[in-house]
C-alpha cells in the first residue's frame, strides 16, 4: 500500500521531460500432462488467462516502473488473482552510483540456466509449465546499488527479506519428499519454514566486475540461504533453508567466432561445515564452462558442461544409503544445450533446450515453437519432458510432470 | 634508357584502367563515409517497415545512437526499441571493429538479463528486416575490387556508376553495381547479383534531405527480389553531433537508457 502512495506521489510531482509509457500484453496457456498417474490436484498443468500492465515513467534522472500481473485459473482458489512483478524507483547520484529500490527482477553470472552465482529467486514452477521465460525469475524486494568507476564497477544487492525459489507443491506439478521416499502430489507436501523475518535473515550479494580486454570479469560473494528447501529440522519436523554463503567468479567474452563463459562458485553451507549433519547440505565446489556460436545463418547452439563437487562426501554416502534414500555421486556431470532456429524470416523461432546429467542418469527438455502472426499476435506451442531412472535425482523427480502446452499473446 | 622511358609513359597512358580503378576506390571510400560517417555521432528516431510478400506490414520503432572512433573506423551503435511491444524497452548495442569481428549485446529488462550475441555473421538480418548487419553498419571498401563503369544521370542526378566484387569469394552477393551522387557521394541506388548473375537485392535512397549542413539518406528501402518483399526505414528527427560520450555504450546503459536522447 505504502509502495503505490509512493509511486503515485512520484508521478504527481514530476518536472522537465515527464514521460509515459504504458504496454503490456493478454495471455492464455493451456497445457496438459502426459502421464495420467501423477499425484497431482488438477488435470491440466496450465490453465490461465493473464494480464500484464506495465507503466514507465521517467524524468532525467530518475524513474518509477510498475509491472502488474492479473490472472484467472478457475482450477485453483482464489481463481482471480493478482501480483505485482515489478515495482520500483530508480535514481542516479552523481556520476559514478545508480539505485534501484522496489521489488525487481536481477540477474547476473554468465550460464544459460545454470545458476551458480546468481543468487536470485527462480520460479520453477512457471519454467516447467510454458509460461514465458521472464517468470523463471523471481521477483525480490531488494535495494540495489550500483558504483561505475575507472577501477570497475560494483554491484550490491540488499534483500531484507529472504526471498526462496518457488517450486512446485504438487497442486499441478509433482515432486520427491524425501522423508517419505517417493513422488508426491499437495497432499503430501510438507511446505518448507522460511528464516524468520530480522536483520541478520537477510540477503546480501555484491559482484565486482570490470573489462579485462574483450572479457568481462567478474568476482561473487553471498551471503544469505540455499533457495531451494535442502535442510530439514527435526524439531519444527520441515524443510528449511540452510544458511549459505558463496564465493565465485566469471569470466565471459568473444572467442574465435563465439562466446566463451566460464563460472566457479564455493558454496559454504554454513548450518553444516563438517558435513556431518544429515539433514543439511554439505559445502560444495561447482564449475561450469559453456560456448555459444552462430553455426549458420538464424541458426545458434550452445553446449555447457558444469561439475558439482559435494565435499565430505563418506558422510553423505553413509547417511544416505543407511537412510535408504537416493545417493548421488561425489562428482556430479551435467551437460546442457540450446539451439535457436529462426525460419519464415524471423517469424517462427523453434528453441530447444536439454539439460543431462550422466552421473544422474536423468534429463528435462524443453522445445518450444512461436509464431508472430502479427505485430500484436504471438502463437506458441511448446512441451516439458523429464527422464530419469531414479526418482530421487534431480530431473528424475519430476519425470511424471511431462506436459505439451499452446499459449496466445495479444501484446499492446 | 630513353626506350624504358618511352615504355613506361606509353603503358601509363594506355593504362587508364589503373587510374580509374583508383578513382572508383576513391569514390566508393567516399560514398562509404558519407553514407556510415556523417559527423562524429548521430542520433535518429528510425520506423522500419517490412512488407512480405502477400502485402502485410509490421512496424519496428527505436532510437538509434552512433559514434564514430574515426572515418572509415570503429564505431559504437546502441539502440533502444520501442515497437512493436514484445522488443519493446530492449536496448541493443554494438561495438563494430574495422577489422575483426564485431561485439553485440542485448538487455532484456523483463529478466534484468545482459546477453553478448555471437557477432560471426555479418549476413545475419537486422531486427528481422531486409537489411543485413552490414547493411546498417557497412561493408568496408576495400573488400571489393571497384571498378567505374560509366558516368551516367538517375532521377536528373549525376552519377557514378560503379561495380564492385568482392575480393575474396562472398555468399551475400558476387557483384553489385552502385549508382553515387557526384555532389554529395551518397549511393542513391544499389543493385546486388548472386554468382549467376541474378538481380536479388536492390538499395534505394527515397529521400535525401540536408541536416545540420550534411546530406543525409532519410528514407531508405531494401529491396527482396527473390522473396519479393521489402523494408523501408524512415528516420526522423535526426541530429549530428550531439557529443554523447563513450562511457554511453557500456553495460550501464544497456541496462539504464540515457533518458536524454532516449524518449
Amino acid at each position: 500500500m505504502r509502495r503505490i502512495i509512493i509511486i503515485l506521489a512520484l508521478l504527481l510531482t514530476t518536472n522537465a521531460y515527464a514521460e509515459v509509457y504504458i504496454g503490456g500484453f493478454l495471455q492464455g496457456l493451456y497445457g496438459g500432462r502426459l502421464h495420467e498417474d501423477n499425484p497431482t490436484e488438477t488435470e491440466y498443468t496450465a490453465s490461465e488467462s493473464r494480464l500484464q500492465l506495465k507503466l514507465e515513467h521517467f524524468s532525467d534522472n530518475a524513474e518509477v516502473f510498475g509491472r502488474l500481473d492479473f490472472t484467472y485459473d478457475g482450477s485453483v482458489d482464489p481463481s482471480y488473482d493478482w501480483e505485482l512483478r515489478e515495482g520500483y524507483f530508480k535514481f542516479r547520484l552523481g556520476n559514478n552510483f545508480d539505485f534501484k529500490i522496489g521489488r525487481q527482477i536481477l540477474t547476473w553470472g554468465t550460464g544459460d540456466l545454470i545458476f551458480i552465482n546468481d543468487v536470485f529467486a527462480k520460479d520453477y514452477q512457471s519454467f516447467f509449465v510454458g509460461r514465458d521465460d521472464q517468470y523463471l525469475k523471481a521477483p525480490q524486494d531488494a535495494i540495489r546499488a550500483e558504483y561505475y568507476g575507472d577501477i570497475g564497477s560494483v554491484n550490491v544487492v540488499w534483500t531484507p527479506n529472504f526471498e526462496p525459489n518457488r517450486l512446485p507443491t504438487g497442486n499441478k506439478l509433482s515432486f520427491y519428499n524425501p522423508m517419505i521416499g517417493k513422488i508426491v502430489g499437495a497432499d503430501m507436501a510438507m511446505p518448507a519454514v522460511e528464516p524468520e523475518s530480522r536483520f541478520k535473515n537477510s540477503e546480501i550479494a555484491v559482484r565486482y566486475s570490470r573489462m579485462v580486454q574483450n572479457f568481462n570479469a567478474a568476482l561473487y560473494f553471498y551471503k544469505g540461504f540455499y533457495k531451494n528447501p535442502l535442510g530439514f529440522d527435526m524439531n519444527l519436523f520441515a524443510p528449511v533453508y540452510p544458511r549459505l554463503h558463496i564465493y565465485g567468479a566469471s569470466v565471459r567474452g568473444p572467442l574465435g567466432g563465439g562466446i566463451l563463459w566460464l563460472e566457479g562458485g564455493y558454496f559454504d553451507s554454513r548450518d553444516d561445515t563438517s558435513g556431518e549433519d544429515p539433514f543439511m547440505p554439505n559445502s560444495s565446489i561447482v564449475g561450469l564452462i559453456g560456448f555459444e556460436r552462430q553455426l549458420a545463418t538464424n541458426f545458434t547452439a550452445n553446449l555447457q558442461w558444469k561439475i558439482d563437487y559435494m565435499t565430505d562426501y563418506d558422510f553423505y554416502e553413509m547417511q544416505q544409503t543407511m537412510g535408504g534414500g537416493y545417493v548421488r555421486d561425489e562428482v556430479n556431470h551435467l551437460f546442457t544445450s540450446r539451439v535457436t532456429k529462426l525460419l519464415v524470416d524471423e517469424l517462427l523461432t523453434l528453441s530447444g533446450f536439454v539439460f543431462y546429467s550422466p552421473s544422474d542418469e536423468d534429463g528435462y527438455a524443453r522445445v518450444s515453437a512461436a509464431y508472430k502472426y502479427n505485430d500484436q499476435v504471438t502463437l506458441t506451442a511448446g512441451g516439458n519432458f523429464f527422464g530419469g531412472d531414479n526418482s530421487g535425482s534431480e530431473f528424475g523427480q519430476f519425470k511424471l510432470n511431462d506436459n505439451v502446452y499452446v499459449k496466445m499473446t495479444y501484446g499492446f | 634508357m630513353k626506350r624504358l622511358l618511352i615504355v613506361a609513359v606509353i603503358l601509363m597512358l594506355a593504362n587508364p584502367v589503373l587510374s580509374i580503378a583508383g578513382d572508383a576506390t576513391e569514390i566508393m571510400q567516399k560514398s562509404h563515409i558519407a553514407y556510415y560517417y556523417a559527423a562524429n555521432d548521430g542520433k535518429a528516431d528510425v520506423t522500419m517497415r517490412l512488407i512480405n510478400s502477400k502485402g502485410k506490414e509490421r512496424v519496428r520503432q527505436f532510437v538509434m545512437l552512433r559514434m564514430d572512433a574515426e572515418d572509415g573506423g570503429d564505431q559504437k551503435y546502441y539502440t533502444y526499441f520501442q515497437k512493436p511491444s514484445d522488443v519493446a524497452r530492449m536496448t541493443f548495442m554494438v561495438h563494430k571493429n574495422a577489422e575483426g569481428n564485431d561485439m553485440r549485446w542485448i538487455y532484456v529488462p523483463a529478466v534484468d538479463l545482459v546477453k553478448p550475441i555471437s557477432a560471426d555473421d555479418k549476413n545475419s538480418s537486422f531486427v528481422g528486416s531486409d537489411f543485413s548487419y552490414e547493411d546498417v553498419s557497412g561493408r568496408h571498401w576495400s573488400l571489393d575490387n571497384h571498378s567505374l563503369v560509366s558516368e551516367a544521370e538517375l532521377d536528373g542526378k549525376s552519377v557514378y556508376v560503379i561495380e564492385s566484387v568482392p575480393k575474396e569469394s562472398y555468399k551475400a552477393f558476387s557483384r553489385k553495381v552502385s549508382y553515387v551522387n557526384k555532389e554529395n557521394f551518397l549511393p542513391l541506388k544499389e543493385e546486388y547479383f548472386d554468382k549467376k548473375d541474378k538481380m536479388i537485392k536492390i538499395f534505394r535512397a527515397e529521400k535525401i534531405e540536408v541536416v545540420d549542413g550534411i546530406p543525409t539518406i532519410t528514407s531508405r528501402s531494401m529491396e527482396d527480389l527473390k522473396k519479393n518483399q521489402r523494408t523501408i526505414v524512415q528516420f526522423d528527427q535526426i541530429t549530428y553531433n550531439i557529443g554523447v560520450e563513450e562511457n554511453t555504450f557500456t553495460e550501464r546503459y544497456l541496462k539504464n537508457p540515457p533518458r536524454k536522447y532516449i524518449m
